[in-house]
């Protein structure tokens, strides 16, 4: 039994997702943070899943938050999460075309912490939704993934103007 | 959007949530659960920043990293401690449940409630969790005796039958009578030997006595597979493998010792193993153990039920990949990996160049 070792901080891990939870716990666990989102709506942010057999793929929307240059608008997102959830972040992509310093235009990818390795297993949908929102009005722009949107950030009438010719309503 | 869809209908293993006219309660309820699974604690455990959650929940999670997640603090599983009050505030809290969710969600229907009584107004509400099954409250005391010794396994019965205090009135086919010394009722035949033993108490004999079964209870002292000592060992927690060090016949060997598959190549052993202990150590931290076979259950339909998301996973990938928009996002998400191969063969090509046969390979 020599190569068992008491030393629980190994490096290496099981190439296989570490941490699984099974796929059990992950159903459960996404049904109930639906269950919250329907009993306790906020306003200006909704999930749902894509499709009645697949609990791993949501669709979200997100009203940009009043007093910024997103005001008004509505924006769709794709969440799509992993097997190890809640232990690994869900991939979420702006579905509506966003032009904002941390969200490239293209794609929809969005470079926030949270979603990154900042992620915990406390966050749900909810709060990703909510930091989503606030991200709209106070971008990161020291690591921009849309480095012309982060520059004219500051000139927050031109860049009104910019967020709505790439915008494209549901 | 209505709380009658499908995927909310399966719900019905969720507790239902209390009304916004009752805030207090609401806190109360919330602060019960797990911050991880989002449902009520589960075996609940604390780590050194004196944040909570079920043990399996935070094992999960520091596998993945070090820290608390709700603080961030640096935590590991060596600094996990069982949290014993919570557990009984939880599982109190889990009978008061329904009753204190019938009186706020229905304030007429307290008559009625006053009248039938708690249980059988809210038996259809109660949607007890699947660890209640194997801890039926009322049971026999020795069950509830001690921590240490609670069932682990569907054999533990065996070592009550040998707790001599619990045994000593039920063996009353034999005559009785009272020890000289010290005035202790036993039967007579054990007397004696209870004389000699310095009036200990006496371990009763098994009931279908002979010389059989003597022999095997030695035979079972000698290969050191004592009943007690057995136990013990069972109660411990799995030290984790070395999973990058273990060779596949050893990760096998850790598996076959607790009666799972050996099936699969070295990562989904691995995977296995590492799953196994975080059910078996996170048993180890309730005061309701499942049994080895329940935890065995519980793996297999995890396994199985991953096994049903990737077929899913695989089919959804080969249908987007019909539309020319997921194509497009495929060819996007691989791009990396593309480009990673294409240069890898060059380099190969390179060098072959170079070894004298021309022969470049026109990519694209």
């Amino acid at each position: 039994m020599s190569q068992f070792t008491t030393v629980q901080t190994s490096p290496h891990k099981p190439s296989v997702g570490s941490a699984d939870s099974g796929g059990l716990a992950v159903n459960k666990r996404l049904r109930k943070e639906l269950m919250t989102l329907m009993t306790s709506p906020t306003s200006g942010i909704s999930a749902f899943p894509e499709s009645e057999n697949n609990l791993f793929k949501w669709l979200g929307t997100l009203t940009g938050p009043e007093g910024t240059v997103y005001a008004g608008l509505t924006f769709r997102l794709s969440l799509s999460f992993p097997s190890e959830y809640p232990y690994k972040p869900p991939v979420i992509r702006f579905e509506t075309p966003c032009y904002h310093p941390n969200v490239a235009l293209k794609t929809g990818d969005i470079c926030l912490d949270i979603l990154q390795d900042k992620w915990s297993a406390v966050y749900s949908v909810h709060t990703i939704l909510v930091s989503l929102q606030s991200l709209l009005g106070d971008p990161n722009n020291s690591s921009p993934l849309n480095v012309e949107a982060s520059q004219s950030w500051a000139d927050q009438t031109a860049f009104k103007e910019r967020v709505l010719t790439n915008y494209r309503p549901l | 959007m209505d709380l009658n869809h499908p995927l909310l209908a399966s719900a019905v293993d969720l507790l239902p949530p209390f009304p916004s006219s009752h805030p207090q309660i609401q806190r109360l309820d919330r602060s019960l659960y797990c911050q991880i699974c989002k449902e009520l604690f589960s075996g609940p455990v604390s780590i050194p920043c004196g944040h909570s959650f079920c043990s399996r929940c935070i094992r999960g999670s520091l596998e993945v990293m070090k820290k608390c997640p709700s603080c961030n603090e640096p935590a590991s599983e060596g600094s996990i401690r069982r949290n014993r009050a919570l557990e009984e505030i939880v599982d109190s809290w889990e009978e008061a449940r329904p009753i204190i969710h019938g009186l706020t969600s229905n304030n007429s229907r307290k008559r009625s409630i006053m009248n039938t009584g708690p249980k059988n107004a809210f038996a259809a509400e109660s949607t007890k969790r699947p660890r209640k099954e194997s801890t039926s409250r009322s049971v026999s005391p020795v069950k509830q005796s001690s921590d240490k010794k609670e069932e682990i396994d569907g054999d533990a019965d065996d070592m009550i039958a040998l707790d001599p205090y619990t045994n000593m009135a039920e063996s009353s086919e034999d005559v009785k009578a009272s020890c000289p010394l010290c005035d202790i009722t036993m039967p007579i035949r054990d007397i004696s030997r209870h004389i000699d033993l310095g009036c200990q108490p006496i371990k009763p004999r098994p009931k279908s006595q002979g010389r059989e079964n003597l022999k095997a209870d030695w035979k079972k002292v000698f290969s050191g597979a004592g009943l007690v000592k057995g136990k013990d060992v069972e109660l411990k927690k799995i030290t984790k493998p070395n999973y990058s060090l273990a060779t596949p016949a050893e990760l096998r060997s850790v598996l076959q010792s607790y009666n799972l598959s050996t099936f699969g190549d070295k990562p989904a052993l691995a995977h296995r193993v590492q799953e196994w202990i975080l059910l078996y150590n996170s048993n180890l931290d309730t005061s309701h153990p499942k049994s080895l076979g329940a935890l065995r259950a519980k793996l297999n339909e995890a396994e199985a039920s991953r096994r049903r998301d990737k077929e899913k996973g695989r089919e959804e990938m080969a249908s987007e990949l019909k539309t020319s928009d997921g194509l497009a996002r495929y060819a996007q998400d691989t791009k990396g990996e593309f480009e990673r191969l294409r240069r890898e063969i060059m380099e190969r090509d390179k060098k072959r160049v170079g070894s004298g046969a021309e022969a470049p390979i026109e990519i694209e």
